[in-house]
This record gives structure tokens, C-alpha cells and sequence, in this order.
């Protein structure tokens, strides 16, 4: 098995089992298989996608960052991080003291949306004008 | 002093497309783009390798320019 066959093959797999592992927890079988469904997708679209350089002779891992696009996750995660130790800062400093249990669990909710949204934002923004580097 | 190049001439005079560009020297489409447009600064490496696939040397295909536009040497 050579080629993108092999990255198909392992794709296909890996959302089978993501599928049965929604089930295995107590998601209902037609939510298991539609998240399935979608991250399968999901890989079919990433050869496509641009966001990676495709490389068939490495077969499963067939799909690799360049160095702009490393450049951009790169910038992404640091921008990300940078973002929720701020945030981290400010409730340490909102709430007084650094004591989990004082801090609300929707406080932490926030900051992993923070810095989900600062991660994609990052990323979409560099992808459109291609300045990647610091 | 900005880098810039002649990417998108020396690949269209090979009758190039910008995905078999990328394909030759192993990136993205994008990638190849942002380097035409001088969005991007490739590293050496892949400067190197952008002008071996357009058959040029590098001192060809890239060059500095100051703020006025003159070429550096």
C-alpha cells in the first residue's frame, strides 16, 4: 500500500475509532457516527485544503506543514498562550489569591475558549496576508 | 531593505503552474504565492531549492532592494 491510499486507509480508521469511542462513552450511536462522519471528511478535505504540502511517497504521513505554515501555527500557539497567561493573570488578580476553588469553572470555560479563539484567529489572519515571519 | 524576486517570470517561462512549482520543491500553492508576491521570505534553503527547480541561480531569482528601489549589491 503506497501513496495517498495509505493516508485514506489510516484516516478512515482513525474516525471509525473516534466513533466508537463517542459510543463507548455514552454518546448515542447516530451522534458517534455523525462526528465520525464529519472528522472523516474533515481529512478528506486537508490534501485540499492548502494548509498543507502533500508529500504521497511518506503514505500516512503524507500531509506536511512547510515553513510558512509552521511559521503561522508557530506565531498561532504563541499568540494563544501569551493571551491565556494574561487571562490567567487578571483572574489571579480579580479573585486575590491563586485558589482553584474560589475561581468559577465558567471562568476556565472562558479561557480555553480565549485562547482557542486567539489560536484560529491568529492563524486565519496570517494565512490571509502570508506574514509569518516575526 | 525588502527581498524581492522574479518567482512568477522565471516560472511562467518554464510554463509552470503554481501548484507544480510547489509540488517540485515540496509546499503549498499558498506558500509559492505569498513568495511571488513578496508576502513572504523564503528561507535559504528553500530559495535554494525555488531556483534550482527554475533552473537559475539564486542571485537570479532574488534580490535586495532599499527604500528608494534601487538594487543592493
Amino acid at each position: 500500500m503506497t501513496g495517498m491510499t495509505a493516508y485514506y486507509v489510516s484516516r478512515t480508521l482513525i474516525s471509525a475509532g473516534f466513533g466508537v469511542l463517542l459510543a463507548a462513552t455514552g454518546t448515542t450511536w447516530w451522534v458517534a457516527a455523525l462526528m465520525a462522519g464529519i472528522v472523516f471528511l474533515l481529512f478528506l478535505w486537508a490534501p485540499q485544503s492548502g494548509r498543507y504540502a502533500v508529500h504521497p511517497e511518506l503514505g500516512v504521513t503524507a500531509l506536511r506543514r512547510d515553513e510558512r505554515t509552521q511559521g503561522i501555527t508557530d506565531k498561532a500557539a504563541k499568540n494563544a498562550f501569551v493571551v491565556v497567561m494574561l487571562a490567567v493573570l487578571a483572574l489571579i488578580l480579580y479573585y486575590g489569591r491563586l485558589a482553584p476553588a474560589e475561581v468559577p469553572v465558567a471562568a476556565l470555560d472562558l479561557l480555553i475558549a480565549l485562547g482557542a479563539l486567539t489560536y484560529f484567529g491568529t492563524d486565519l489572519w496570517l494565512r490571509r496576508t502570508s506574514g509569518a515571519k516575526d | 531593505m525588502i527581498l524581492r524576486n522574479r518567482i512568477r517570470d522565471l516560472r511562467l517561462q518554464k510554463a509552470l503552474t503554481q501548484q507544480a512549482l510547489a509540488e517540485r520543491v515540496g509546499v503549498t500553492r499558498q506558500t509559492v504565492i505569498a513568495v511571488e508576491h513578496s508576502k513572504f521570505a523564503p528561507s535559504i534553503r528553500l530559495a535554494l531549492e525555488l531556483a534550482r527547480a527554475l533552473e537559475v541561480s539564486v542571485h537570479e531569482a532574488f534580490w535586495l532592494e532599499d527604500e528608494s528601489g534601487g538594487t543592493v549589491q
